[in-house]
């Protein structure tokens, strides 16, 4: 972040992957990812508050607001202070900075549940972990000074240094091929919800006995998770509508355990699974999981990581899109995020276990993360787990929950435990799954 | 439990319905007693002036040279469609739209003075109104106005305001071209 003389405003420009999401977001394309934990008390609002701006003090990268240039968005320090409020809204809804003072995260509490839903252009789910723990210890050390004395003075202590540098442009490689995939891919069919509604029906998953059936599989848990996912998808959607399109599952990857990062901004990439349905063995979850580990194995190479993330670098420093306005940017890109948007059926996005300090931990149920469904990709896929939680989480804006359902019967019939929670939208399906 | 019963979804267009209303039942009396004069849609134009005021003014903590900028354009457009309807004698490139410019160089000016240390905010809009100053000398170029004193006058006094701006926050002004026009 650039430092300015006297009383000039902090600012940075966006990072390569940033760059993106202004431009094409909306009411309908919101960007928005959320993170939740439920605690085991009911949240106090005002305690929550001085949480969030003491984390803001230690991480001031979250602490700027969206500002427009004639070529592209940039962040600039924001002088406010974040609204705290009780949740009312869907999940993962557009944050609208006018509101929200100008902040692009927004952090809600409901009973026991702390949320913070965030813009994807201040950073990526891993970086936004970070941040959104620094608040929950923050949470729980204001709550109970006492039990936390040393936990607070020892953080204190070794806090990790960060950055806000742009780790793409740092290790891309100029002269690496793209990967990408052609073909269309086939689109989730159904009925929306109306009125706008989102509905979130989290899978809360034994991880025991998860762990237990992917190693009998000789697969990971991401593998396992996925393989279930396209199954279901194959059972309760694709097999009755007869479509030709193969499914396509992207995969946001964590890039800092490829390069040596230690940005707070985005640095993420992604896989994309094509699975055509139509090829042998793959109406049976063994074929599919096969599939599905030997394109991991493949997929998640270095190599590989660095075309897909060099081919997004080279398009974003590309002179001549650097120079077209801004305005313009907007139009070209929201025209062509229609078109875009079809090569992808679903994301699945798992980032993995919550590490949680000590005595913290004893305050804590479970974590969840939500991604915003859209008008295309209609259901989003993510987990997370704590100790022995997996919380798998769909957001859906389809009027029905059948490969919920079917991913739910799946893990039961293999004898891993699974209880449901939901926001009630599809209520009386969502019921009839537990 | 862990979300609310009821979420929030409907958005209420209150303003922008009874602005419609309004708006509809203008034209309709319009169209039954004296439809040969289109009082109407003068009223209508100042309906939706107000419409974009109102929506710019609702957000909070609204940057104030963002209003001045955005009342000189309004008001500019909103003149030169009501003299536009009246047969357009001019009068709103004449006299209008350069005391619209003069009124908003002063208050930049004023405003330049009064909190000069955080000029950097008001940098962008100080420079779009410098920009738009223009408007009159190219007009009377073109042969569009004839009104030479006003146009002189209104040159001027955006002139020293813009001068006034650079003596006093030139690092501020080019900060912000450096901010705005980042590739």
């Amino acid at each position: 972040m650039k430092k300015n003389k006297g009383k000039r405003l902090y600012w940075r420009r966006l990072d390569n992957s940033a760059k993106i999401f202004p431009i094409s977001a909306g009411k309908k394309y919101s960007t928005v990812f959320r993170l939740s934990v439920v605690l085991k008390e009911k949240i106090n609002q005002n305690v929550l508050k001085k949480a969030v701006i003491m984390a803001l003090k230690q991480y001031k990268s979250f602490k700027v607001r969206m500002k427009s240039g004639f070529f592209w968005y940039y962040l600039e320090e924001n002088q406010k202070s974040p609204i705290i409020e009780e949740e009312k809204d869907y999940p993962c809804q557009y944050i609208n900075p006018k509101t929200n003072n100008n902040y692009l995260f927004k952090v809600t509490y409901f009973e026991n549940k702390i949320n913070i839903d965030i813009f994807h252009a201040l950073t990526d789910g891993n970086s936004g972990s970070v941040f959104f723990k620094e608040i929950i210890y923050n949470y729980l050390e204001l709550m109970y000074p006492e039990i936390f004395i040393e936990e607070r003075r020892s953080r204190k202590i070794n806090n990790t240094e960060y950055d806000t540098e742009d780790s793409y442009v740092k290790n891309y490689d100029r002269k690496a091929k793209s990967n990408a995939s052609s073909k269309k891919a086939y689109i989730l069919k159904g009925k929306k919800i109306k009125l706008g509604a989102v509905s979130a029906i989290h899978e809360i998953i034994n991880l025991e006995d998860l762990k237990k059936e992917s190693t009998k599989h000789g697969a990971t848990i991401t593998q396992y998770l996925t393989a279930v996912l396209i199954y279901s998808i194959y059972e309760a959607n694709y097999k009755n509508n007869k479509s030709k399109k193969p499914i396509k599952v992207c995969i946001p990857v964590n890039l800092k355990k490829y390069f040596m990062s230690k940005t707070m901004s985005n640095f993420f990439s992604y896989i994309t699974l094509v699975v055509n349905m139509k090829d042998r063995n793959m109406s049976t979850f063994e074929g599919i999981l096969d599939f599905v580990k030997n394109d991991f194995k493949n997929m998640l190479k270095e190599e590989e990581i660095i075309k897909t993330m060099s081919a997004n670098v080279k398009l974003g420093n590309n002179p001549f899109v650097r120079m077209i306005p801004l305005e313009l940017k907007k139009l070209l890109v929201r025209l062509s995020y229609i078109e875009i948007r079809k090569y992808t059926t679903i994301t699945f996005s798992n980032i993995g276990r919550f590490g949680i300090i000590g005595k913290y931990q004893d305050y804590i149920d479970y974590f969840l993360m939500l991604i915003a469904p859209e008008s295309i990709e209609k259901i989003k896929c993510s987990s997370c787990s704590f100790e022995n939680k997996m919380a798998f989480t769909f957001t859906s804006i389809l009027d029905d929950n059948n490969i919920q359902k079917k991913f739910y019967n799946f893990l039961q019939e293999n004898d891993i435990k699974v209880e449901i929670e939901s926001n009630g939208v599809l209520d009386d399906i969502s019921t009839k799954v537990k | 439990m862990i979300y609310p019963q009821k979420l929030n979804s409907k958005r209420n267009n209150l303003i922008v319905n009874l602005g419609l209303l309004i708006a509809i039942i203008l034209i309709v009396i319009n169209h039954f007693f004296k439809p040969y004069i289109p009082w109407a849609i003068i009223a209508n134009s100042g309906i939706i002036y107000v419409w974009i005021i109102l929506f710019y003014s609702i957000k909070k903590n609204i940057n104030i040279a963002g209003h001045v900028l955005l009342q000189t354009i309004v008001l500019s457009i909103l003149t030169v469609f009501i003299d536009y309807q009246l047969g357009f004698k001019l009068w709103s490139l004449d006299i209008i739209i350069p005391i619209l410019i003069i009124i908003a160089n002063i208050t930049m000016f004023v405003l330049t003075i009064v909190s000069h240390k955080n000029f950097i905010k008001y940098a962008m809009y100080q420079l779009l109104i410098s920009l738009f100053s223009i408007l009159p000398i190219i007009l009377y170029i073109e042969n569009i106005t004839h009104n030479k004193v006003m146009c002189i006058i209104a040159s001027i006094i955006s002139v020293l305001n813009l001068g006034l701006s650079l003596i006093l926050c030139a690092k501020d002004l080019k900060e912000t071209i450096i901010r705005k026009f980042h590739m």
